[in-house]
């Protein structure tokens, strides 16, 4: 019993992450027609991590941005970019894939931990990603408004968050991806 | 000292127990979530929590593009679970103040076990330590070595300890067999 309960106080703290998608389950959904893929990734120098953080309040982590290109054949099918967001409930991530032609294809939110997790999920139900699709850089995601009516204060909080995180990748995408 | 634990109203017997049975409820629970997130061994503690390797430690002179491919396997994850410097900040700022609030409940339990003066201050200190030495533990794994992942080890058996003694003493002293004519 005391080795069980001593066990049992070790690490109280951590902050458990949930995957709710996984990464090859958004890659497929969010590049439906990819056969091949190719990763991108932008090493910023100090004037561009500058210019990333002063448009949307980010720098990327290590200074790197990753996107990964779809391909079919020679054809490019789209992109997409994994964005985390941290919150003091712990940290999202998003995926955020994008059409060739520079609209949003689709956003799925692929991690949150298991206190945000039901917050998440009820922001998800009231159609919080589908208020994205088809924004192009330079907009500012409002997935947030959409749903607020619809969820309750954490569940709208949630989506102000993720809101963030797609602000991100398209300023990213908008700025150095194309 | 007129708060004795042996001789108290049972509805202070009953409190201190409810209390007790909460704190083990949760930190069996925790040990779940170590099971799933962290593991026991120091080894695994450091995989956690020390800091990742930089592959480039200063930004470029102007931003440099590489690229390479990948498969659709390529994007499955099996990395440990990594509690990054943030994450860690936050779970500093969130849990210390906590952990103070149960040894401070801890702490007056003890106050109210009939125990030497030495034994209660051990008793005391011991559950206060225990979560310092625990973020310690985390902070010194993060910015100094791995090594002290051990800290963090040694915490989290403290915290174990401290909570198992109180517990069974005062369980022990509250319900347990007594001497004598009951109060």
């Amino acid at each position: 019993m005391t080795f069980v309960l001593a066990l049992a106080t070790m690490l109280l703290h951590i902050t458990p992450t949930v995957v709710l998608v996984t990464r090859p389950a958004a890659v497929a959904a969010l590049l439906p027609d990819a056969q091949t893929f190719l990763a991108r990734e932008i090493h910023l120098s100090d004037a561009d991590a500058h210019r990333l953080h002063e448009a949307v309040d980010w720098s990327p982590e290590d200074g790197v941005l990753t996107f990964y290109t779809g391909r079919n054949g020679d054809a490019v099918t789209g992109a997409l970019t994994f964005v985390r967001v941290d919150t003091p409930h712990g940290p999202v991530e998003i995926a955020v894939g994008f059409e060739t032609s520079g609209a949003i294809r689709k956003v799925v939110v692929t991690k949150a931990t298991v206190e945000t997790k039901p917050w998440l999920i009820e922001a998800l139900r009231a159609g919080l990603t589908s208020s994205y699709e088809g924004m192009q850089p330079g907009a500012t995601p409002d997935g947030a408004g959409a749903v607020q009516s619809a969820v309750g204060p954490m569940p709208a909080y949630m989506a102000e968050r993720v809101d963030r995180g797609v602000a991100r990748a398209l300023a990213a995408y908008g700025t150095f991806y194309r | 000292m007129p708060y004795d634990l042996r001789h108290a109203d049972v509805r202070v017997k009953w409190l201190v127990t409810c209390l007790l049975a909460t704190f083990g409820i949760a930190y069996a629970f925790g040990a779940w979530m170590v099971t799933l997130y962290a593991g026991f061994r120091p080894a695994t503690v450091a995989a956690a929590y020390a800091e990742a390797e930089m592959p480039m430690t200063m930004p470029p002179e102007s931003t440099m593009v590489l690229e390479h491919r990948m498969e659709l396997s390529d994007f499955s994850e099996a990395a440990p679970h990594r509690v990054d410097r943030d994450l860690l900040i936050q779970d500093t700022h969130v849990h210390v103040p906590i952990y103070g609030l149960i040894a401070a409940a801890l702490a007056c339990v003890v106050l109210g076990l009939a125990l030497p003066r030495w034994a209660g201050l051990t008793l005391i200190t011991l559950v206060f330590a225990a979560p310092w030495l625990d973020f310690a533990g985390m902070w010194l794994t993060k910015l100094v070595a791995s090594r002290f992942a051990l800290l963090t080890v040694v915490g989290g058996w403290s915290m174990g300890a401290g909570y198992t003694l109180i517990a069974g003493l005062a369980i022990w002293q509250m319900w347990g067999p007594r001497k004598g004519p009951s109060t």
